[in-house]
């Protein structure tokens, strides 16, 4: 009887199972422009872990067949992270997506050698230090290292360098989520895509008040050397803010806009630092 | 015929699978923020229920009774439940895409919803014909749709009101729905 009973309960699981695999050979694509969703959906990982935003892998599958621009605008990490994928998402939507654009890394706009202007000895989390008096240091946008970043971090990328007292990104551990810029609360971290080539180093906001000579050894003074440096017109003058902006693709990694900067507020990011001259690393 | 409408009745109105028989209470809470996503929600869950009661009926019928196994109804009711979902939910999407939208992705999630494996259960407690359990079915996911589509109806407004701030989402959810479960006890007995 009761292997009746196994058998039965076998045989029906069983006929379940060949049934579901025969409608997935057989049956045909009526609707129109549901073979390219499929065709999609095979590239994706089929996590459906929600990361980009949509309900699940299927229905991230829709949207890019109805709007390819979304695989730029909310990227699968999954994806990005396999070249062959890629190369298949690329071919299929038909649009070019290059891996250091829509890859993401944190990078930490201080290079914290603000002067101390009094000694803190409160809560040791940047978010209540920032909250007295603007901070201990003259600068009252520079990092304040305590290192709340480090501690949002999942991929442990953060480190603080405590001789310094600046955070620092670790390029090749970062994912680019994006938890540490929500977590530091002076708004020093920004993403930038990950083929950037120059950092520019300093979240000095000059509308609001101060010149950053006075207040910090490493704050830029938008005296324009920079822009004025580049020959392969790479810098981009951002008037309002007063910071040079740059472009990835003219970019030669000539160096000369480090080499000008008299306030070495400029780096180049972590990358593109075994491509270029060792003459750079002035600072 | 009064004999299958009484049946309706009962399910949809006096023994109502979520204010009184206190199943699906997942999508219950879970879906019911806005009235579109808990339509499209009980849309497919009534469905499923109509496919699941003819399907478990033949098998219960056919195959569990002539081989006097019955006790082994739940598991094999999961079975045919979850992959009868997969079929439907694979028709649908290749050949009526405007349904599998209006479906979206809780015909899927419903393959395991405890009400769908409720009516099916009750089905066969009540030793239903296949025509009354079809009957039963409908009017559990009439009932079903009614109440989510109540519920909603009032999250919606409630997300708007001034309830103290401790209160806000699911805790003045909570209190809507014994409200709610009080006002449907007002049909115990019609039937």
């Amino acid at each position: 009887m009761n292997l009746a009973v196994i058998l039965i309960l076998g045989a029906i699981g069983l006929g379940s199972g060949l049934i579901i695999y025969l409608a997935n050979a057989k049956v045909p694509h009526k609707v129109q422009g549901t073979e390219k969703i499929e065709e999609i959906n095979r590239i994706l990982p089929g996590l459906n872990c929600g990361a980009c935003g949509y309900a699940g892998c299927f229905s991230y599958a829709q949207e890019l067949a109805r709007n390819a621009i979304t695989a730029t605008e909310a990227p699968c990490t999954v994806v990005i992270q396999n070249p062959e994928a890629l190369g298949c998402l690329e071919k299929s939507l038909n649009i070019n997506l290059d891996a250091s654009i829509i890859n993401k890394k944190a990078l930490i706009r201080c290079r914290g050698r603000s002067p101390v202007i009094f000694n803190y000895s409160g809560v040791k989390s940047c978010r209540a230090a920032a909250q007295l008096a603007g901070g201990y240091k003259q600068c009252p946008y520079a990092c304040l290292g305590f290192g709340d970043c480090t501690k949002v971090c999942p991929q442990d990328a953060i480190s603080i360098d405590s001789e310094k007292g600046v955070a620092a990104a670790d390029f090749n551990k970062c994912t680019g989520c994006g938890l540490c810029v929500a977590g530091c609360p002076q708004n020093l971290i920004e993403l930038v895509p990950a083929g950037t080539k120059i950092a520019f180093r300093c979240n000095y906001q000059p509308l609001k008040d101060i010149p950053g000579r006075e207040k910090c050894q490493y704050g830029c003074t938008h005296c324009l050397k920079c822009f004025k440096a580049c020959t392969d017109e790479a810098i981009i003058w951002n008037k309002d803010k007063a910071i040079p902006e740059f472009d990835i693709e003219k970019c030669t990694l000539c160096g000369k806009c480090i080499e000008e900067c008299p306030q070495c507020t400029l780096e180049l990011f972590t990358e593109a630092r075994a491509e270029a001259r060792p003459a750079t690393h002035r600072c | 015929m009064s004999e299958l409408f009484t049946i309706f009745i009962s399910m949809a109105l006096v023994n109502n699978f979520i204010l009184v028989r206190f199943l699906g209470l997942c999508p219950f809470f879970g879906v019911s923020k806005k009235l579109s996503s808990a339509l499209s929600m009980s849309a497919a869950v009534t469905f499923v229920m109509v496919a699941a009661s003819a399907a478990t009926w033949l098998v219960n019928n056919y195959i569990l009774i002539p081989f006097g196994v019955e006790y082994m109804n739940i598991v094999m009711y999961i079975l045919i439940i979850a992959s009868l979902v997969q079929i439907i939910e694979l028709f649908i999407r290749r050949t009526n895409y405007a349904l599998y939208n209006v479906f979206g992705i809780y015909l899927a999630l419903i393959t395991t919803n405890c009400a769908v494996l409720g009516i099916t259960l009750i089905n066969t407690n009540e030793a239903f014909s296949f025509i009354e359990s079809l009957v039963a079915a409908l009017g559990a996911g009439v009932g079903f749709t009614l109440v989510l589509a109540i519920m909603s109806g009032i999250r919606e407004r409630l997300e708007l009101t001034d309830s103290p701030r401790a209160m806000k989402g699911l805790p003045i959810a909570f209190i809507t729905a014994t409200m709610l479960g009080l006002a449907f006890s007002g049909f115990g007995g019609i039937v």
